[in-house]
C-alpha cells in the first residue's frame, strides 16, 4: 500500500482525507445503528422475561419482533461484515503472490464481494415484489425483512467499493464494481449447459473467491449465484429469501446476547477477577503462567459462549504477560489461541446453538455432553502445555488458602455469571435466548454495582458486540442457500454412501464421519461447516445407532479444533491480528497443543462408539 | 428425466408427509412416465412450512404439504379452520372442506400463487398435562405451553390459563422442570416427542383440528400441459386419501406405545363449558373470518 500511495492515482490529500473521514462516518454510523438495534432487542427479550415470571404468561409478539429485530441487525452490519477484521477473508494464499499479483487478487476479491452484494441489493428487491402474505403476529407484511437486505446489500457495495478506492486506488475499485456486475450478469445469463449438482459448481467457484482473499458471506452468495448459470435449481429471489430465513430463528438471538455478556466481562473486569483466581489453584505448577491461560479459559468458557470472545480475552490479558514471563511470542499466542477453542465446548456455546438449530437436537440435552468433553479436552489441553513447554521454568510461589479464598470471592460475580447461564438452560427453567439475555443483565448489573463500567463503556460493548453478531449472523445466512443446494442436488445420499462405505457399525461410521469433518473443516468456516455437514451426517449416526447427542457434540470438537488448523483457522487469526504475531508462526507453534487435542477427539469418539454397547445401568448414571 | 420438481417435506422418509409423495412420485410413474423427476427433500432441509411457502412463491420449491395455519398469513381467512371447537369429528371437517367453503378458500389459496390439489388433515389436538384436567376450571392458573399465535393464546388466555410460548425441541425439558405445567398437540407429534414422559394425561379434547393442504406453484402449474395437470390432481388426490389414512394408522400406534409406557387417555368433561370458552374466540376474530354468521353456519353444518 506503501508503494501505492505515491502513485498519481490516487486521489489529492484534501479529496483523500474527506473521502477517509467520509468512509469512517458511515461504518460508524452503521455501527451505532447497529448498537441501537441491539439494545431494543435486549429490552424486548427482557420484557417478556419479566412478564412471564413475574407476572404469568408473556406477549405473543415478543418473539417475532426480536427475530425481526435480529434480521436488521444482521442487515445493517452486512457492509461491515464485508470489509471488517470479521469478513473472514483467507489471505495466506494471496499474500505468497508477487505485489502485482496481489493488486490483480484484490481486484477480483473485491468484485466477488460485490456480486454477493448485488444479490442481496437486486434479489432482495424482487422477495419485496413477490413475498406477500403479513406476519400475522406483528400485522406487518412480511417484505420489510427483505427489503433490510436489500438496503443492507445496497450499503455493502458502496462501503466496499469506498473502501478499495481508499486502500488501493479509484482506477482498482472502478474495475472492481465493472467486473462485479460483470458476475452478476453472468450469473443471469443461461449458459445452456445444465449440471446435475449446481452445489458442486457453486463450491468450486466459492472456493476460488476464498483463494483471492474474497469476504466468506459473500462467496458463498457469489457462488450459488453463479451456478444458476448451469441449470441451478435456486432463483436469485430464493437465494435471498434463504438468506434471510437463516437469520430468523430464535435461537440465534442468542449470539449477540452472548457475545454482548463476553464484552461486558471483559470491559468490567470480572474477566481478570477469573485470571487471578486461576493463578491462584494453578499458578505454582511447572509452566505455571500457561496453566493458568488454561484454567482461565476453561473458568471463561462457562460464562462466554464465544471462542473469538475468549482468544481477543486471551490474546490482549495473557498474551503480553506469558511474553514478559519469556514465552516465546508465537508460542505464547499458540497457547491463548489452543485454550479458547474450549468456549464453544464447555456450556454456553453458540456452536452447539448452531448446531441446535440445524438439526433440533435440544440445547439443554447438548450443555450436558458439552461440559463432559470440556473436561477431557481441558485435561489434554493440560498434558499438551506440560509436555511441550521446557524452556520456560516460570512457576509462581504457591498460593496460601487464605490468598485462594481471597481471590475465589473475587472471582464469585464472574463465576455466578455462568451458573445463572447453565442451570438456567439445563433446568428449563429459561430459554436459551432468555438465558443469553438475563447472562447480559447479570454481567451488566454486577460490573454497575462494582463500579467497573460506566455509560461510555457499555455504549462500546454494545457497538462492539453488534458489530460481530452481524458478522456471525451474516455469515449464517450466507451459508443458508448453499445448504438449500446440497439438499436439493441429493447430496446428503452421496454422503450417507460415504460415510457408510466401510459397514454401517458404529465405530465405522464414527470414523469415516471424522475424516469427512477433518477434511472439511479445514476448508470451511466453523459455522459454516456445522451448517451444512450436520444435517447430512447426523442421520447416518443416528442409523448407525450413535446417540445423536454425543455425535452432535463431538461434531462441534471436531470442528473448532479447525479454528486452529491452516489455512481457515479463525483462533490463530484472532490472536495473531491482535498480538501482531504472524500467523504462519502461530499455526507452527500451536502443532503440539493440536497434537493433543486430535488424540483426545479420538478418545471421545472411541467412547460414543462404544456407547451403544454399554450395559443400561452405566448409561443411567449420566 | 422429466420436468424437475423439488418438493420439500418437514420429515424424514418413515413418516406420512414424506411417504404421501413418495406415493405420489409411484402414481406419476405409471399415469405420466418421464413426465416429473420428483426430487423429494425430507427433514426440513430446505426449511420451515413458512420458509417453503415463500420458496414456492419466488421459485426454487415448486410443491410441499402444509397446515392451514402456516399460510394465513397469505390467506388470513384460512384461520376460520383453525377455530377452537368448530369440528365435531374428522367425517364433518372433510364434509365442510368438500362443499362450497372448500371450493371459495382454493380460490383464495391460488389468487396467492398457492394451487391446492387436495386438503389433508393431521389430526386434532389434544389437552396433555401432568394430571387430568377434565374441565374448564381446572386450566384455570395453569401455565400452558403454546405455539406463537394469537389465536391459541387466545384460547388459552380466554380459558384463564397462562400461554407460554416455547420452541418445541425445548418443550420436554421445560414441562419436566415445571418452567410450564401442560400443553396442545396432536397424537403422533405428542409420542414423536417422547412428551408422554412428562405430561402423561392425554385429554381428549381434540379441541382444534390441524387441516393442510397438498399445493404446489402457480407458475409451475400454469406450465404444464392440461394432461400433466390431470395426471397430477389425480395422483394428489389419491395422495390426499393416502395421507389421512397413514395419520389415522400413526395416531393409532402412537397411542398403543404411550399406553404401554404409562400414558393415559381420559376424556373431558362439561363439553359446553369448553366450548362456551372457546366461542370468545369465535367472536373476536369473526370479523377477520367472514363473520361470525358464517362460523356459526359450519359449526351447526351436517
Ligand atoms: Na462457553
Ligand atoms: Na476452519
Amino acid at each position: 500500500m506503501t508503494s501505492l500511495a505515491t502513485s498519481s492515482l490516487v486521489p489529492k490529500p484534501s479529496l483523500r482525507r474527506r473521502a477517509e473521514r467520509g468512509l469512517f462516518g458511515l461504518v460508524a454510523g452503521l455501527e451505532w445503528l447497529g448498537a441501537i438495534i441491539l439494545a431494543v432487542l435486549f429490552a424486548v427479550v427482557m420484557a417478556a422475561v419479566l412478564r412471564r415470571y413475574v407476572f404469568g404468561g408473556g406477549y405473543v409478539w415478543s418473539d417475532e419482533l426480536a427475530i425481526w429485530l435480529n434480521v436488521a441487525l444482521v442487515a445493517v452490519g452486512a457492509p461491515l461484515a464485508a470489509t471488517s477484521a470479521l469478513a473472514m477473508r483467507l489471505d495466506v494464499i494471496v499474500r505468497l503472490l508477487p505485489a502485482g499479483a496481489q493488486r490483480l487478487a484484490s481486484v477480483f476479491a473485491d468484485a466477488v464481494a460485490v456480486h454477493g452484494s448485488l444479490v442481496l441489493a437486486c434479489g432482495g428487491a424482487s422477495v419485496v415484489a413477490l413475498v406477500g402474505g403479513s406476519s400475522t403476529v406483528l400485522g406487518l407484511p412480511e417484505w420489510l425483512r427483505f427489503a433490510a437486505f436489500a438496503v443492507g446489500g445496497g450499503l455493502t457495495v458502496v462501503v466496499v467499493l469506498w473502501r478499495a478506492a481508499l486502500d488501493s486506488s479509484w482506477p482498482a475499485a472502478l474495475a472492481s464494481l465493472v467486473l462485479g456486475i460483470g458476475f452478476y450478469l453472468a450469473a443471469q445469463s443461461a449458459t445452456g449447459i445444465f449440471v446435475e449438482t449446481p452445489s458442486l459448481v457453486a463450491a468450486s467457484l466459492a472456493g476460488l473467491g476464498l483463494i483471492l482473499g474474497a469476504p466468506l458471506p459473500y462467496v458463498l452468495l457469489a457462488g450459488v449465484s453463479l451456478s444458476g448459470a448451469f441449470g441451478g435449481l435456486l432463483p436469485e429471489p430464493a437465494i435471498v429469501q434463504n438468506t434471510v430465513s437463516g437469520v430468523s430463528k430464535f435461537l440465534l438471538l442468542a449470539i449477540p446476547f452472548f457475545l454482548l455478556a463476553g464484552e461486558l466481562l471483559t470491559a468490567g473486569g470480572l474477566a481478570e477477577r477469573l485470571v487471578r483466581f486461576a493463578a491462584s489453584l494453578v499458578g505454582h505448577w511447572r509452566a505455571g503462567l500457561a496453566q493458568t491461560t488454561l484454567m482461565s479459559s476453561v473458568l471463561f468458557s462457562g460464562a462466554s459462549g464465544s471462542s473469538v470472545a475468549n482468544a481477543a480475552f486471551g490474546a490482549k490479558v495473557m498474551a503480553p504477560a506469558l511474553i514478559a514471563r519469556g514465552y516465546p511470542p508465537a508460542h505464547a499466542a499458540a497457547i491463548v489461541a489452543g485454550v479458547s477453542m474450549l468456549d464453544n465446548i464447555i456450556p454456553p456455546s453458540i456452536a452447539f446453538l448452531i448446531l441446535a438449530t440445524a438439526t433440533n437436537l435440544s440445547v439443554g440435552s447438548l450443555l450436558v455432553g458439552g461440559f463432559i468433553a470440556g473436561g477431557v479436552l481441558a485435561l489434554a489441553l493440560a498434558i499438551g502445555i506440560h509436555l511441550s513447554v521446557r524452556e520456560v521454568v516460570d512457576a509462581a510461589p504457591k498460593a496460601s488458602g487464605q490468598e485462594r479464598a481471597k481471590s475465589f470471592i473475587g472471582a464469585l460475580p464472574a463465576i455466578g455469571l455462568g451458573v445463572v447461564v447453565v442451570v438456567g438452560i439445563r433446568f428449563g427453567v429459561v430459554t436459551v435466548t432468555e438465558a443469553s439475555a438475563l447472562a447480559v443483565a447479570y454481567a451488566l448489573i454486577a460490573c454497575l454495582a462494582l463500579r467497573s463500567l460506566n455509560i461510555g463503556t457499555v455504549f462500546g460493548a454494545l457497538r462492539k458486540s453488534a458489530t460481530e453478531a452481524a458478522a456471525v449472523g451474516m455469515l449464517i445466512g450466507a451459508s443458508a442457500p448453499f445448504a438449500f443446494l446440497l439438499a436439493v442436488d441429493r447430496v446428503s445420499d452421496q454422503m450417507a454412501g460415504l460415510v457408510t462405505a466401510l459397514g454401517g457399525g458404529p465405530y465405522a461410521v464414527m470414523l469415516l464421519a471424522n475424516l469427512v469433518l477433518l477434511v472439511a473443516g479445514l476448508f470451511l468456516d466453523i459455522g459454516a461447516a456445522i451448517l451444512l455437514l450436520a444435517p447430512l451426517l447426523l442421520p447416518v449416526a443416528i442409523s448407525a445407532g450413535l446417540d445423536p447427542i454425543q455425535f452432535g457434540v463431538i461434531l462441534v470438537v471436531n470442528l473448532m479444533i479447525h479454528g486452529l488448523t491452516p489455512p481457515l483457522g479463525i483462533l490463530v487469526y484472532v490472536v495473531s491480528g491482535i498480538t501482531r504475531v504472524p500467523a504462519g508462526a502461530v499455526f507452527r507453534a500451536v502443532l503440539p497443543l493440536l497434537a493433543t487435542l486430535l488424540v483426545a477427539l479420538a478418545v471421545l469418539c472411541l467412547g460414543a462408539a462404544a456407547w451403544p454397547s454399554f450395559p443400561p445401568p452405566f448409561k443411567e448414571l449420566f | 428425466a422429466g420436468r424437475p420438481v423439488t418438493v420439500a417435506s418437514l420429515f424424514g422418509e418413515d413418516k406420512p408427509e414424506t411417504r404421501v409423495w413418495r406415493k405420489i412420485a409411484e402414481i406419476l410413474n405409471r399415469t405420466a412416465p418421464g413426465r416429473f423427476d420428483l426430487r423429494i427433500v425430507g427433514n426440513a432441509a430446505l426449511g420451515g412450512e413458512k420458509e417453503v411457502a415463500e420458496g414456492v412463491r419466488l421459485g426454487s420449491v415448486q410443491a410441499s404439504l402444509s397446515t392451514i395455519s402456516a399460510l394465513s398469513g397469505w390467506v388470513p381467512d384460512s384461520q376460520i379452520l383453525d377455530l377452537p371447537f368448530l369440528f365435531r369429528d374428522r367425517g364433518h371437517l372433510k364434509r365442510v372442506l368438500a362443499g362450497p367453503l372448500g371450493d371459495e378458500l382454493k380460490g383464495k389459496f391460488e389468487g396467492q400463487g398457492f394451487v391446492v390439489l387436495g386438503f389433508i388433515n393431521y389430526g386434532a389436538r389434544h389437552l396433555l398435562a401432568k394430571e387430568p384436567i377434565t374441565t374448564p376450571a381446572g386450566i384455570k392458573g395453569k401455565r400452558i405451553r403454546v405455539i406463537q399465535s394469537p389465536l391459541h393464546t387466545e384460547l388459552w388466555s380466554g380459558l384463564g390459563a397462562y400461554p407460554t410460548p416455547i420452541p418445541i425441541p425445548e418443550t420436554y425439558n421445560a414441562l419436566k422442570t415445571g418452567v410450564v405445567d401442560c400443553m396442545d398437540l396432536t397424537k403422533s407429534a405428542y409420542v414423536g416427542f417422547k412428551l408422554h414422559e412428562v405430561v402423561p394425561y392425554l385429554i381428549e379434547t381434540g379441541h382444534i383440528w390441524a387441516s393442510g393442504v397438498i399445493y404446489v406453484s402457480a407458475a409451475f402449474w400454469k406450465g404444464l400441459s392440461a394432461e400433466d395437470k390431470a395426471a397430477l390432481s389425480a395422483a394428489a388426490a389419491e395422495g390426499v386419501g393416502y395421507f389421512d389414512d397413514l395419520i389415522v394408522a400413526d395416531e393409532e400406534a402412537s397411542m398403543a406405545k404411550a399406553a404401554a409406557e404409562g400414558g393415559k387417555v381420559v376424556q373431558p368433561q362439561d363439553r359446553p363449558a369448553w366450548e362456551e370458552g372457546a366461542r370468545k374466540v369465535w367472536t373476536s376474530f369473526a370479523s377477520k373470518l367472514g363473520g361470525i354468521d358464517k362460523i356459526e353456519a359450519v359449526a351447526k353444518s351436517a
